[in-house]
């Protein structure tokens, strides 16, 4: 009990993995990396500072961005480099305990949805594709494709200011709609595609620009659940898909292989 | 024969739009971007003795932008992006 007393710091738990762990390979990445073993699992784990990750003072460093960037990274790359020599579990950034105990109550807990996980991951990989779209351009090729818009624009040219100021109104409401329906068309068709090609898949949020800081605007956010083997026929389809909307201003961002993030859900 | 070349080399994470322009600060910010959007908002979420809340999770984001800036402060001088611009095209 003292020594356990003695070890001030809380546990973060970074992955759950079935195979022994490689600790070797994090220890550039976060400090002292160990295992929890409980029933086949390895919890990956190392012990952090309270004054880093006690609530409030997590709630005070995930304001700090630089804090925030070093931790994202540290935690994805040291799954990651786990990853590579047996099937993970990712947990959320800063999933901490209190103490080991607390940690193997949980795994208990779990046990069977852990392994259950375990197995339905194996063999697989997450990958991402985000979509973007620049909205501008899409409207400028509307605006010359879509004939009812065409036949609206030259009547406004020809119509006295009251009727043309309708017109006008009628005409951003067709390309409201006809905008619209496009990047339904392209997201749907994009997606539809690329699960096909995977075991499971998933949409996600999209993110504001606020956030991505394209000026493209986020019309797909996915991801996929794919065989090992599979992943040529996914990344092919990927290439194909940006082929075929080369010229409609669509961008595809495809990345992986990720710790399956999206997959394991309790 | 593209594909091959992703797959030989798995450790480049970011397969780019080819035509968005590969600026390794574009990929460090895409690849930021990517980790926080799946290492905060997904991975198992349990009843740990702390957990981040949904709320911590906004907090980030908006600070996501205010690193990001920090990144291209160049570009950012274009001027601010429009919120909501799918919901509400102008």
């Amino acid at each position: 009990m003292n020594t356990r007393q003695a070890q001030d710091g809380l546990i973060y738990l970074y992955c759950i993995t079935d195979k022994v762990p490689k600790l070797k390979k994090i220890e550039n990445l976060v400090d002292k990396p160990y295992f929890i073993y409980q029933q086949s699992l390895y919890a990956i784990v190392n012990r952090v500072k309270e004054s880093e990750f006690a609530e409030d003072n997590l709630k005070r460093n995930l304001a700090d961005l630089e804090w925030i960037k070093a931790k994202a990274r540290s935690h994805e790359k040291a799954i990651e480099v786990i990853m590579k020599n047996a099937g993970v579990i990712p947990f959320k950034l800063a999933t901490l305990f209190n103490s080991e105990d607390n940690l193997k109550a949980m795994l208990r807990e779990h046990l069977e949805e852990f392994k259950d996980i375990l197995v339905k991951l194996e063999d697989k990989e997450e990958w991402g594709v985000k979509i973007y779209c620049n909205l501008e351009k899409l409207k400028e090729g509307l605006m010359q494709e879509d004939g009812q818009l065409l036949n609206i624009d030259k009547e406004i040219s020809s119509s006295v200011s009251g009727k043309a100021y309708f017109l006008k109104k009628k005409k951003e409401e067709l390309l409201n709609i006809a905008e619209n329906k496009k990047l339904n068309e392209y997201g749907q068709v994009s997606f539809d595609s690329l699960r096909e090609e995977s075991v499971q898949a998933r949409i996600n949020k999209l993110l504001p620009k606020e956030v991505t800081e394209r000026k493209e605007e986020m019309i797909l956010n996915s991801a996929f659940l794919i065989d090992k083997d599979k992943i040529d026929d996914f990344l092919n389809t990927v290439e194909n898909l940006k082929i075929r909307y080369v010229d409609k201003c669509i961008f595809f961002d495809c990345t992986g292989p990720w710790p399956p993030y999206n997959f394991c859900n309790l | 024969m593209k594909n091959k070349r992703y797959i030989m080399d798995r450790s480049i994470k970011i397969l780019q739009d080819k035509d968005s322009y590969l600026d390794l600060r574009k990929q460090e910010r895409v690849t930021l971007l990517e980790i926080l959007d799946r290492a905060l908002t997904k991975g198992v979420v349990i009843s740990g003795d702390i957990v981040i809340s949904l709320a911590d999770v906004d907090l980030v984001y908006l600070g996501l932008k205010v690193l990001l800036s920090s990144v291209e402060t160049m570009e950012r001088l274009r001027g601010a992006p429009m919120a909501g611009a799918q919901e509400e095209p102008t």
